[in-house]
């Protein structure tokens, strides 16, 4: 449907943006330099023929075992890939890409923007002075992925505690790591022993404290 | 004598102030969810605000990426759980844009009368909230006791009032239960007598009328810089609305039109949603007339549980039942960004799969992250007590926009 703006996007842009694609379900991909996001999202925003005068979304992915997970066998996410997968050189060496969702409210038609970030320190240009959106989306994704943006007005946790560490939406981040801020107290799940998820630390039921009360150690475990 | 004590007023009057920092919430009646607000006053003046938010944060998207497809669903639920069936719908259809199936054409239908009844919930609650807020106990008693009706047929429907559950991937989990469209068209008469005695209340109403117009004010170009959807979009004169710019489902079959406001004030979020009420009821009505028999649910076992009867007679159909249960839904590898109209505006997901049984990332752009990320913008200048009537306008849900 928005043919138009990614052929004006390639026409405007023939170095900085690096592929377009339309997805057999219709939405319009493009993939552009991380050098040049401003500029690329200031000429989306402004042109007349386009309009995107709404960022709809901003996220990140995280691309850290998307190939070990879907060739690893059953598919434990925020683990890491086995050894026999991790040896094997990986195709794709960019691990964060971010997302923009561009809107266009008078032509109704969206454009998806992709940015590949390094993977040191990854960081990107802030578009908070084009969109005021982009505040809290690029403190969200800041918050729980790490990737920093330059020029951001302020960059600081939004959803988590400053004392957290590391950035839980990164596929290294243990999905049962916990880290609270006040200690937690002694006082074990009934059925699943500390942390998210089945399994937990599998406290058995007579050593729990509301077991050792109520359960008689003769008939369980 | 006179001299002195005009001497006493002018010298009250030079009185230095300061200006205060207050603390409101996260705990707090008029707090919705657990949202922390810092102020700065100046006198009752809003000087400055800032919103800390976050302590109803649960990790949603992380959780998500470790469950299978259908998993994700009853999270979704707890997105926003005024209008949970809104956000399964949205949910699914994601999902389903993904795979590339489509569902019956009755659960479409299905799904838009559920959705609907959903919306009208979530406008009940939102503006009941607001009145009662404002000191109007009476209007939240009405909107909460027509919010109760429908959830009565919530539950006949799924079971559940709030946490539902209740699509599938390509269509919905059961059928409408025998005599329950008779039902809802005998409730929805009731719940349009609450909702005008409501409107009665509060429209005309001198305080809630002075309380509300010329406050928390946008202007259509900030609007949509911030990323505003939904009724606080189109109170300012902007029609946009998901269900008529992109029709999905079978809007575009509904006689219908889309309701805006002029000021972008609180009071105009107010009546788009009084508004949207009416015409929610009215896309149901036609719904249920229109609605042709049929498939509730695809029959591609690929994607939908089998009927019990065939898995306890054949072997395709328990194979079938098996491989979902275990494994989960095998959604191709690729992206997705799909969006549906939420209670709040625009609710998007961004869904990516590697060919696995489980999501490798699920993001959802929740319509009032981006609101709310304004109302400092909507209060800073404003009296303090002004704060409440815009907070509750715009409708923050705690558990979408802290996910």
């Amino acid at each position: 449907m928005s043919k138009i703006s990614l052929e004006r996007l390639q026409a405007r842009f023939p170095k900085d943006v690096l592929a377009v694609e339309t997805l057999p379900h219709g939405d319009d991909v493009a993939r552009v330099r991380r050098e040049a996001i401003v500029e690329i999202c200031h000429f989306l925003r402004d042109d007349p023929e386009l309009d995107f005068k709404m960022l709809s979304d901003l996220t990140i992915i995280d691309s850290l075992t998307r190939r070990s997970e879907a060739f690893g066998g059953s598919s434990r996410a925020s683990m890491e890939a086995p050894p026999h997968v991790r040896q094997q050189p990986s195709e794709a060496a960019v691990r964060f890409t971010v997302i923009y969702q561009l809107y266009s409210i008078t032509k109704k038609h969206r454009v998806r923007l992709k940015a590949d970030l390094d993977d040191k320190e990854p960081h990107l240009e802030s578009v908070s002075s084009l969109w005021k959106t982009a505040n809290w989306l690029e403190r969200a994704a800041f918050d729980l992925f790490g990737v920093k943006f330059d020029g951001h007005p302020n960059m600081e946790r939004i959803f988590l505690y400053p004392e957290f560490k590391g950035y839980p939406l990164r596929k290294d981040y243990p999905v049962n790591k916990r880290q609270p801020l006040v200690e937690e107290r002694n006082f074990p799940d009934l059925v699943r022993g500390p942390g998210p998820g089945p399994g937990g630390a599998g406290v058995p039921m007579s050593q729990t404290l509301v077991g050792r009360i109520n359960v008689n150690r003769e008939t369980y475990d | 004598m006179i001299n002195a004590n005009a001497d006493a007023f002018s010298a009250e009057q030079d009185l230095p102030s300061k200006e205060m920092v207050i603390n409101l919430g996260p705990s707090h009646p008029a707090m919705h969810g657990t949202v922390r607000v810092r102020a700065r006053l100046d006198g009752e003046t809003l000087r400055k605000m800032e919103l800390d938010i976050g302590f109803l944060h649960r990790g949603f998207e992380k959780s998500s990426e470790n469950s299978t497809w259908t998993q994700v669903l009853p999270y979704t639920d707890r997105l926003n759980y005024v209008s949970p069936l809104l956000n399964n719908v949205g949910y699914i259809m994601a999902v389903e844009k993904l795979i590339g199936i489509k569902d019956p054409e009755r659960s479409q239908y299905i799904r838009v009368i559920a959705g609907e009844i959903s919306r009208i919930c979530d406008h009940l609650t939102c503006l009941g909230a607001m009145a009662l807020e404002l000191g109007a106990f009476t209007a939240f008693l009405y909107g909460i006791e027509a919010r109760e009706l429908l959830w009565d047929r919530v539950t006949e429907l799924t079971g559940a009032r709030m946490t539902t559950s209740w699509t599938r991937i390509g269509g919905v989990a059961n059928d409408l239960p025998d005599g329950w469209a008779e039902k809802l068209k005998k409730t929805l008469p009731k719940v349009a007598e609450l909702r005008e005695e409501m409107d009665k209340l509060l429209t005309k109403n001198r305080i809630f009328i002075d309380r509300c117009k010329g406050v928390g004010e946008i202007t259509q170009e900030e609007a949509v810089s911030y990323g505003f959807t939904g009724p606080c979009l189109r109170a300012t004169g902007i029609d946009y609305d998901v269900r008529k710019a992109h029709p999905y489902l079978v809007y575009d079959r509904l006689d219908w039109t889309v309701p805006v406001g002029t000021r972008g004030d609180t009071f105009d979020r107010y009546l788009v949603r009084v508004e949207e009420m009416r015409l929610s009821e009215k896309m149901i009505l036609q719904c249920l007339a229109q609605m042709p028999e049929g498939d509730y649910i695809v029959r591609d076992y690929r994607y939908a549980l089998p009927p019990k009867s065939e898995v306890y007679s054949s072997i395709e159909g328990a194979m079938a039942h098996f491989k979902l249960i275990m494994e989960g839904t095998q959604v191709p590898a690729g992206e997705v960004y799909s969006y549906t109209e939420g209670a709040n505006g625009e609710l998007g997901w961004f869904l990516v799969s590697n060919g696995k049984g489980k999501p490798y990332r699920v993001h959802v752009r929740a319509p009032g992250f981006t609101i709310l990320s304004a109302l400092p913008r909507l209060c800073e200048g404003h009296l303090l007590s002004d704060l409440v009537p815009t907070f509750d306008s715009i409708n923050m849900i705690g558990g979408e926009v802290e996910q």
